[in-house]
């Protein structure tokens, strides 16, 4: 996962955040629907309960009572309801604990015209109360019955009912508090089984990128992650079998550049010194035939100059090239391949009197002869070399004055058969010296670049550690 | 990633959905106020008096309310029914002995009397007269008119069908029907 601004990231913390979203809901939501049902049942017992219980005393006093009722009568019927009650008959009332002003008036309105004991919760100061209300009727012999202008009004504290229902909302609420740690439990189990596959499967996506083309993850069970396992396995199978195909045709192409280079050594040799007696014998001849015998003799130089680059290039390909380090003058040694070469006049040396490293001599005067060959050929004189050193590191440049190397080139001048002029295709060289005088770099451990100088003409800079070490012998690659 | 605006909201509107359940868990909680609810009939028995039944000239029951000031118990009303009537109109089937106490027992959906009575005392038509006084009593009481009335004497002649639960063909009515 990218990092963003969002609290919630990552699967896992969704995952968990989900689960027991759903779960302490759902728990809350079933022990709420308990509560409040054992709530309305504990309400409607207790308003039944009061109802019977006052029409019941209501009843069991009413023959006694005296009709028209004086004020005697309306408190012996006050008495016989008990608890908080008000009897009201006409302008009498009687009352202890209840003032009619507190009694709403649609309950007031319900006993005045009906014939039923009603009911009603009010909340007054904080507390729940009861309120009962009912006519007393009088009844004829034929049943009819008719008010008798007698109202009976009782309250009853709720306050115990109420702590009942708190009693049970707390509880609802401390089995939804105990589901809590359980839905942790579960969601980062659930998240553990779902994510330890994604896990696996990622890393092993990560040891494909970084090459191991082996890398798999067994697939568990047979859900989605399991099929998308098998897919991601059968995609690295795939790639590895074209991986391989492509190394071993490399392979079989670089053997077969090696093998044609090596069989052709042999017919070269005994050219090469049929054309030395050739040119040896080229005086007695006429004109054309001398022309024809030295063409032949050029050509062939080139083509034995040829199969060694590609000799060399393959025993770089095979990993067979061996460094043989040494310890020697750098300034020397770039001093030596010029004059070898005959090339002393021609190009300016910059480099201290001694400049002592060590380096395989012969590899790096391939590189300097080629380097500096290269710019008498295409640059312009005066070609300069020069040569410095840090610490670790040894550096010789080759420049030259000619019109540089063309933005196009230079990313190419280091391939195989690149040639940067098509019109100059017969130059001389084979078109590899400059891949191998990199190939020569980079064995030492260091490298060579191309570029162009501020003031125009091409620079190659070779750089070099100072101490070179021969590498550990490479394993051969199938 | 392109889920970038949807990553504040994992689960859409969970948070809505929590305080929505925290209001009504917390209005679940206490005791509200309600309405007028109905809790049954209304109780009765207020009356200004017994009613009571004699025969009348031709022979059929006719209620008489005595203005004791108080319905009273069936065996009070009872009590003024064996004294009898002062009016010259009416008359009674019941030849009492001056003995008016009269006891009364609840057995289920019947009223036991106990009369100080002999069969030979009573008319068929005084044992209406009773049966109608105890029911007319029960009734305004608040009893049911379905009640029947058992008339027990103290001296029976064999083959009596006085001792038979029994109705009163005039109270009642208006509530069985």
């Amino acid at each position: 996962m990218t990092d963003g601004p969002g609290r919630f990231r990552g699967l896992r913390a969704r995952l968990l955040v989900a689960f027991v979203l759903v779960t302490v809901l759902g728990a809350a939501a079933a022990a709420w629907t308990g509560a409040v049902l054992a709530r309305n049942a504990l309400l409607e017992e207790s308003r039944r309960q009061a109802a019977t219980t006052i029409g019941g005393r209501v009843t069991a006093v009413a023959p006694t009572l005296d009709l028209p009722p004086d004020q005697v009568t309306l408190d012996r019927l006050r008495d016989a309801v008990g608890g908080r009650a008000l009897v009201v008959h006409e302008n009498r009332t009687s009352a202890r604990g209840l003032d009619a002003g507190v009694l709403p008036d649609e309950l007031r309105a319900a006993v005045r015209g009906g014939d039923r004991i009603v009911t009603q919760r009010v909340v007054a100061d904080g507390t729940p109360w009861l309120l009962v209300g009912t006519p007393l009727v009088t009844t004829a012999p034929d049943g009819a019955r008719t008010p008798s202008g007698i109202e009976v009004y009782a309250a009853r504290d709720l306050a115990d009912v109420q702590r009942q229902i708190d009693g049970l909302t707390t509880r609802a609420l401390a089995t939804a508090a105990i589901v809590l740690p359980l839905a942790i439990v579960l969601a980062l189990l659930a998240a553990r089984s779902v994510l330890r596959p994604v896990r696996d499967l990622r890393d092993t996506a990560r040891r494909l990128a970084d090459g191991d083309l082996g890398a798999r993850s067994p697939p568990r069970g047979s859900d989605e992650l399991a099929d998308l396992t098998l897919t991601v396995n059968r995609m690295a199978g795939s790639v590895q079998t074209s991986m391989e195909a492509m190394r071993r045709m490399e392979a079989d192409a670089r053997r077969f550049a090696a093998d044609v280079s090596h069989e052709l050594r042999t017919p070269l040799a005994t050219l090469t010194a049929v054309m030395e007696v050739l040119d040896g014998a080229t005086d007695d001849l006429d004109r054309d035939a001398r022309e024809a015998a030295e063409l032949a003799i050029a050509e062939t130089h080139r083509l034995v100059r040829l199969v060694e680059d590609l000799m060399e290039v393959s025993r770089f390909d095979a990993g067979t090239a061996r460094l043989r380090v040494e310890d020697a003058d750098a300034t020397a040694v770039v001093r030596e391949t010029l004059r070898a070469r005959g090339w002393t006049d021609q190009v300016r040396v910059d480099a201290p009197e001694h400049l002592p490293a060590r380096f395989d001599r012969r590899r790096i005067d391939v590189v300097v002869a080629n380097l500096v060959g290269n710019a008498l050929r295409h640059g312009r004189q005066p070609v300069r070399v020069g040569v410095c050193a840090s610490a670790d590191t040894l550096r010789i440049e080759v420049s030259d004055r000619g019109p540089g190397l063309p933005d196009d080139v230079i990313g190419h001048v280091f391939d195989r058969f690149y040639k940067a002029d098509a019109a100059r295709v017969r130059s001389g060289g084979s078109g590899l010296g400059l891949a191998i005088a990199r190939e020569n770099a980079r064995l030492h451990g260091g490298d060579l670049t191309a570029g162009n100088d501020d003031g125009g003409g091409a620079r190659f800079v070779l750089t070099l550690p100072r101490q070179a070490r021969e590498p550990a012998p490479r394993e051969e690659e199938t | 990633m392109s889920d970038g605006a949807r990553r504040g909201t994992p689960v859409p509107g969970a948070v809505p959905a929590v305080l929505v359940a925290v209001a009504v868990l917390l209005a679940g909680c206490g005791v509200p106020p309600s309405g007028v609810i109905d809790g049954g009939r209304a109780p009765t028995g207020v009356a200004p008096g017994p009613t009571l039944y004699f025969v009348g000239p031709d022979g059929e029951l006719v209620a008489q309310t005595r203005d004791t000031g108080r319905l009273g118990t069936i065996s009070d009303a009872l009590a003024l029914l064996l004294t009898g009537t002062q009016d010259p109109a009416l008359r009674t089937g019941i030849t009492s002995g001056g003995t008016t106490r009269v006891g009364v027992t609840h057995d289920g959906d019947t009223i036991e009397l106990h009369l100080p009575l002999a069969e030979y005392d009573v008319t068929p038509r005084g044992l209406d007269q009773i049966a109608c006084t105890a029911l007319a009593t029960h009734v305004q009481a608040g009893g049911s008119a379905d009640t029947r009335v058992r008339v027990l004497l103290t001296v029976t002649e064999p083959g009596s069908d006085a001792g038979e639960p029994r109705g009163c063909p005039v109270v009642g009515r208006a509530a069985v029907r």
